[in-house]
């Protein structure tokens, strides 16, 4: 397999865009990704695009607005992880020797269904008995308290910490802070959640262009290295399945930092499915951040704060940065290669040097969850 | 048993103007009592609900119904404020974990401060929701023991 960097990144502010297409809110974050990489069009070998509900052909729509195609153009569907499983298909393809440049967008109008919770499948048997996102996430954390002591206000700081940071982020949906009282004073989505427990919905796009080692060191010096990229799926269980422990992403932790050489430790930086608060708490302990049931523990220790040892989300997450679905895997490739590269304004991890990019989702009957992708980025 | 689809059930929680969110999951025995529709393997006995067309087990297509358990313990919940249309806010939802090793989401007919982790439960039947046409909408769901 040979080396894969990433050469140009593109980024749409998450938010509300009803007046938009998808195609319109897409192409900003690839031209500015293209422009970054100072690739000539003609030389990107393949595009994979990401969106969950976005319909047909959403990359043709996006390529063709720039006037870029004639390439090879895939769309890719894996719920939350949709653009963290092209990015992997577009590392494949450029570390088999395939291809050479490629380019990766992730992109979502969530506006399109007029707000509330994500519409889900309706062919699932759970979905149709009521479960809703916010529920799933709700019951993993209600179980999580009973064995472990975790109270719904130790809970709610996982999303003043989101905010705290997505505060310092220009491109952040919500960029405001909150305080633990609003946290627990804001409406109720699924006990024991309230708003603020809630990831927003909304609008955006994000790209990145990786190439070869050889052809990224003719555009960049010392680019940013992706040193792993897996995806894996859920596991398919009729009967009991221990909701406090997140096997999927554990599962696929692992296999990364095996790829990547590396382990919980060299971690500087991660940003990590936070779709709801338990959410993270959860995948601290599968990523080896800490120990089974001391995630908040670490939470309060401010280790993943800004200015802690293993920054969590400094981008605001998905709490605070937002979740247009299908662009949150390139959004997240976005923020840790800007990262590493020192570039991340008022948000940034000093010395980052290893970071980490999972995304993972899709509410489906029997499973932990649909997909989870991970990368892991070095420089 | 009978398919609930097709007939008058307990006639408590409904009538002839209801309908069931998913007739094929639930059946009513004699007496009216709700039962769990969920499927056994005739090679390897793998349960399954609701009943797989090949067992996930063995891929055998030879699956055929079983009654479940109608008894089990509350494994989470969440008290569900924001839905889709049609479902009336807010409502219980929880795993119930049945005796014979199968975990069913569903609707816990009961006020949000009874609710605890690993209650035990039994099977009933309860409305849940209107449809678009505005029929009340029936489902199996649990009550406390």
């Amino acid at each position: 397999m040979r080396d894969v960097c990433v050469i140009g990144t593109g980024l749409v502010p998450f938010g509300k865009y009803p007046d938009k297409t998808l195609a319109e809110i897409g192409w900003p974050a690839v031209r500015e990704a293209i422009l970054e990489s100072g690739v000539p069009p003609k030389q990107i070998d393949a595009v994979y695009c990401g969106t969950a509900l976005g319909g047909m052909l959403a990359g043709q729509r996006v390529m063709k607005s720039l006037g870029v195609t004639g390439m090879s153009i895939i769309n890719v569907e894996n719920a939350c992880s949709s653009s963290s499983s092209a990015l992997a298909e577009a590392w494949t393809a450029v570390a088999s020797g395939r291809h050479d440049v490629v380019v990766v967008v992730g992109v979502e109008k969530l506006t399109k269904f007029g707000g509330g919770t994500l519409p889900l499948e309706k062919e699932d048997w759970e979905v149709n008995q009521g479960m809703v996102m916010p529920a799933l996430y709700a019951m993993r954390a209600r179980r999580y308290m009973h064995e472990y002591g975790l109270t719904a206000r130790q809970l709610g700081e996982v999303a003043v910490k989101a905010h705290d940071h997505g505060a310092l982020n220009p491109n952040a949906q919500i960029r405001k802070r909150v305080t633990i009282e609003e946290v627990m004073a804001s409406r109720p989505v699924a006990d024991p959640f309230t708003l603020w427990h809630c990831c927003p919905t909304g609008d955006g796009a994000a790209a990145v262009i990786i190439a070869s080692g050889d052809v990224a060191r003719r555009h960049k010096t010392d680019p940013v290295r992706v040193t792993a990229s897996e995806v894996t799926s859920g596991l398919y269980t009729n009967g009991y399945r221990d909701m406090t422990w997140a096997e999927l992403t554990a599962r696929g932790a692992k296999e990364a930092y095996e790829m990547a050489g590396v382990g919980p430790a060299d971690v500087d930086v991660a940003e990590i499915h936070d779709a709801f608060t338990i959410a993270e708490l959860m995948y601290y302990e599968a990523f080896g951040f800490c120990e089974r049931g001391h995630a908040y523990e670490l939470l309060a220790s401010g280790a993943t704060s800004l200015g802690g040892d293993i920054c969590v989300n400094p981008s605001g997450g998905l709490l605070s940065r937002g979740h247009p679905v299908g662009a949150t895997g390139a959004a997240q490739a976005v923020e840790i290669v800007r990262q590493l590269e020192g570039r991340a304004g008022a948000h940034q991890v000093e010395g980052a040097r290893v970071g980490l990019a999972h995304a993972t989702g899709g509410g489906i009957a029997g499973l932990d969850h649909g997909a989870c992708s991970i990368h892991i980025f070095a420089r | 048993m009978t398919n609930p689809g097709t007939l008058v059930v307990n006639p408590d929680a409904a009538s002839a103007d209801s309908r069931f969110v998913a007739p094929e999951l639930v059946a009513l025995d004699a007496k009216g009592a709700p039962r769990l529709i969920g499927g056994r393997c005739a090679k390897c006995s793998a349960v399954s609900f609701p009943r797989a067309a090949v067992c996930t087990e063995c891929l055998s297509e030879e699956v055929a119904e079983t009654e479940l358990a109608h008894e089990g313990k509350l494994y989470s919940f969440s008290v569900v404020h924001q839905a889709p249309r049609g479902w009336t806010v807010p409502y219980a939802l929880g795993y119930v974990d049945l005796s014979d090793d199968v975990r069913v989401l569903a609707h816990i007919d009961a006020p949000a401060e009874q609710l605890s982790i690993d209650m035990p439960l039994r099977l009933s039947v309860g409305a849940v929701g209107i449809d678009t046409a505005g029929v009340p909408l029936l489902s199996y769901t649990f009550t406390p023991v």
